[in-house]
């Protein structure tokens, strides 16, 4: 990576496995467990993440001389709702097919606490670009374990990936669904979320044996 | 009736946790001791007691459409209003979230001021719980639902607020014993917490069963007498068209 | 820098410019869009009237409004009638599809209160239906639709949409597969009283090709979001019955 020194390149690639922000830093877990059902869903909330964790750290950290520490998650949980809302207006105005895909997603978004927990952590004490790249990278992570998440999900729980039936139809009983394969529905439920993130971390953790926890 | 109902509801049913997993990040956060559960839970109950009803007021009075029409006393007569017509509703997430923070952080000087023991006990949970999205849940959960009274946000308030609690001292005491299990060593901690959980959600899908509403008693009824003739009836459907199956069972 | 920010009077400075300036932000914001976003909802509610009418652009499995260019035009020719309900009235508005339908609900839980019911009739050389605008809650938010019925209450088509429900979920309610099974059920038992077409669980028909039995099958895991479907059919289309007893007997 030309374009990126060492230390930044570490801010991008660190949060991806070993400092996953869902799997280790334990943030953002709401939104991972209700909107996994479906892949495409998966890949809509990691995209608008992205934007506005990438966004939020940039004002955050521009704002960090200035912002009192006695209300500061006043400020910062203010920011990034007006970030959410104003998109929202925009999109309601001039994208209004796109806005309405979105709209499910603002109250996650805002609620989201991989957001506060980034501006805490990060942008309040690190100048713009590297703010930006910590947000872009945490961001990055979060979108896999989701994408991951959300591809088992689809997968065993309707048989589909982004809607397209790639295991038969189950009403028609084409494809594995003719030899007595059946969905298992209990995939969709969010519980089972929960058990296929724990599984992740029981993966990630035999490949890395320093995240093991000794309590 | 309407409180009781709203009560176990709330605790039970609608537990935050288990049913809606809002508040997960510190859930599974601040959960390997039980006394430390206990404080955050009852910071919990006490944040969402208090800005629930709170936030009721303000959406009743502010934020919904036509709601600012009291300013000028016209409550009962609307339309004659120069507020007539105003819709704030797209301010909703801001003032419920700043509420919420300023609440959080009021409730965090007057503890410290007032009860320094009751401060250092929950004091260090004061600021997590603002960013705990069962705190803005509870808010808009009681926008959406059309939450009638302030007794009733208020009711609504304390009762998520305790199943938040319930949630958290159980898994506390769970992780605590398991602590002399053999977990094998990568699920250690974390992953076994989140697998644990999986269970106790799937176990508390079985309180769905409980307070039903008539309309959902009635159609239980309904399809125990139907299973036998749609049994009667389903080798029929494959040859035959809709309509004379139809014809055949009403003669 | 020299500016002490602990002070409590700093504090407050802070915190008032940042209440001006985020609330001006978001009044200009919402109020310089507000004529775009007023306009795209109300074109969306045409579109949604149309397509409950079975007027779209569906390609092969998912559902596609008609385009916007010519909605107008089509709402026009399509939607011969529009009529309020009150009571026992029924009054002809133009602009009936513009009748705010939360409003009027949460209105009319003050019993002194006659609810207005827009009513949107379509009149054309494939028969005549009449459209009825419904709304009720899911799991997370409101959800609402639109449906189609000819004058015995058999349903012509429907459109479902929701404010917040799970997305692959609750949200697959504005999906076709769901959608689609609504087209030819009775809202009416055999023998003629009103009962709703219930989303049910273990229906054992998944083609759906039994329309008499008030009943299609559910989405996998979004139980609760297909108990608020059923439930806003029931108890929203109920009160058109004096109507279309009406319509019966004329």
């Amino acid at each position: 990576m030309g374009l990126l020194s060492k230390k930044d390149a570490k801010l991008i690639m660190d949060p991806l496995l070993d400092d996953n922000p869902i799997t280790i830093q334990v943030l953002g877990i709401c939104s991972a467990l209700a909107i996994t059902a479906e892949l495409e869903a998966s890949i809509v909330m990691a995209v608008s993440v992205m934007f506005v964790l990438g966004v939020g750290n940039v004002v955050i950290s521009l704002m960090r001389n200035v912002i009192p520490s006695k209300i500061r998650i006043i400020v910062q949980l203010v920011v990034v709702a007006t970030l959410v809302i104003i998109v929202d207006l925009v999109l309601k105005a001039f994208a209004y097919e796109l806005s309405k895909t979105l709209s499910v997603f603002v109250g996650l978004i805002i609620t989201n606490c991989i957001i506060m927990g980034r501006f805490e952590a990060f942008a309040l004490a690190n100048k713009p670009w590297r703010s930006f790249l910590d947000g872009i990278g945490n961001s990055f992570g979060y979108g896999l374990i989701l994408i991951i998440v959300g591809f088992f999900r689809e997968l065993l729980g309707s048989g589909t990936l982004l809607g397209i039936k790639v295991l038969g139809d189950p009403i028609e009983l084409t494809g594995v669904y003719a030899y007595g394969y059946e969905n298992n529905g209990f995939m969709l439920l969010s519980p089972m979320a929960l058990i296929i993130v724990g599984l992740i971390i029981w993966v990630q953790r035999s490949k890395n044996k320093t995240l093991i926890e000794d309590e | 009736m309407e409180h009781l109902e709203l009560f176990f509801k709330s605790i039970f049913i609608d537990n935050m946790v288990f049913a809606t997993f809002l508040g997960m990040c510190s859930y599974l956060a601040v959960s390997k001791k039980v006394t430390t559960a206990v404080g955050l839970g009852a910071a919990v109950i006490f944040v969402l007691a208090v800005t629930v009803p709170l936030n009721w007021l303000l959406d009743h009075y502010i934020l919904q459409p036509d709601a600012l029409v009291w300013l000028d006393g016209n409550s009962e007569t609307p339309k004659l209003s120069a507020y007539y017509g105003y819709d704030l509703s797209f301010l909703s997430f801001i003032l419920f979230i700043a509420t919420i923070a300023t609440m959080v952080q009021l409730v965090e000087i007057i503890v410290e001021k007032f009860s320094p023991s009751l401060y250092n006990s929950l004091g260090i949970f004061l600021p997590l719980i603002a960013v705990n999205c069962a705190i803005l849940g509870g808010s808009l959960f009681m926008q959406s639902r059309e939450i009638e009274t302030l007794g009733l946000a208020l009711n609504y308030g304390v009762s998520s607020g305790i199943g938040w609690f319930l949630a958290i001292v159980a898994i506390a005491a769970i992780r605590e014993k398991i602590r002399y299990s053999n977990v094998p060593a990568p699920l250690r901690g974390l992953g076994i917490t989140f697998i644990i959980t999986g269970l106790m959600a799937i176990g508390f899908m079985s309180f769905g069963g409980m307070l039903t509403t008539d309309g959902n008693k009635e159609e239980a009824a309904v399809e125990v007498t139907e299973t036998k003739t749609e049994v009667l009836q389903e080798g029929k459907t494959e040859s035959t068209q809709i309509v004379e199956v139809s014809k055949i069972t009403k003669e | 820098m020299a500016i002490n920010k602990d002070k409590n009077s700093y504090t407050i400075i802070f915190a008032i410019i940042m209440v001006v300036v985020v609330g001006s932000l978001l009044a200009f914001a919402a109020e310089g869009l507000k004529s775009n976003i007023n306009e795209n909802k109300r074109i969306e509610k045409q579109q949604n009237i149309l397509y409950a009418l079975g007027i779209n652009e569906n390609d092969e499995s998912s559902a596609v409004f008609v385009s916007k260019d010519v909605v107008a035009e089509s709402f026009a020719k399509n939607v011969t009638k529009q009529v309020v309900i009150q009571g026992a009235n029924a009054t002809e508005d133009p602009e009936a599809y513009l009748i705010d339908v939360k409003k009027e609900k949460s209105l009319a839980k003050d019993d002194s209160y006659q609810r207005r019911l827009p009513l949107f009739i379509s009149e054309t050389s494939t028969g005549t239906y009449y459209v009825a605008p419904i709304r009720g809650k899911g799991l997370w938010d409101a959800i609402w639709g639109y449906v189609a019925l000819d004058k015995d209450m058999v349903i012509k088509g429907v459109y479902f949409d929701h404010k917040g429900e799970t997305p692959g979920l609750g949200a697959n309610i504005k999906q076709r597969f769901f959608m689609d099974d609504f087209s030819g059920e009775h809202l009416n038992d055999e023998a003629g009283n009103f009962t709703g077409v219930a989303v049910a669980k273990g229906n054992n028909d998944p083609k759906n090709e039994r329309k008499t039995d008030n009943r299609v099958d559910a989405i996998a895991g979004s139980t609760i979001t297909g108990n608020g479907v059923t439930a806003m059919i029931k108890d929203e289309l109920k009160l058109y019955i004096p109507y279309f007893k009406t319509l019966k007997n004329n």
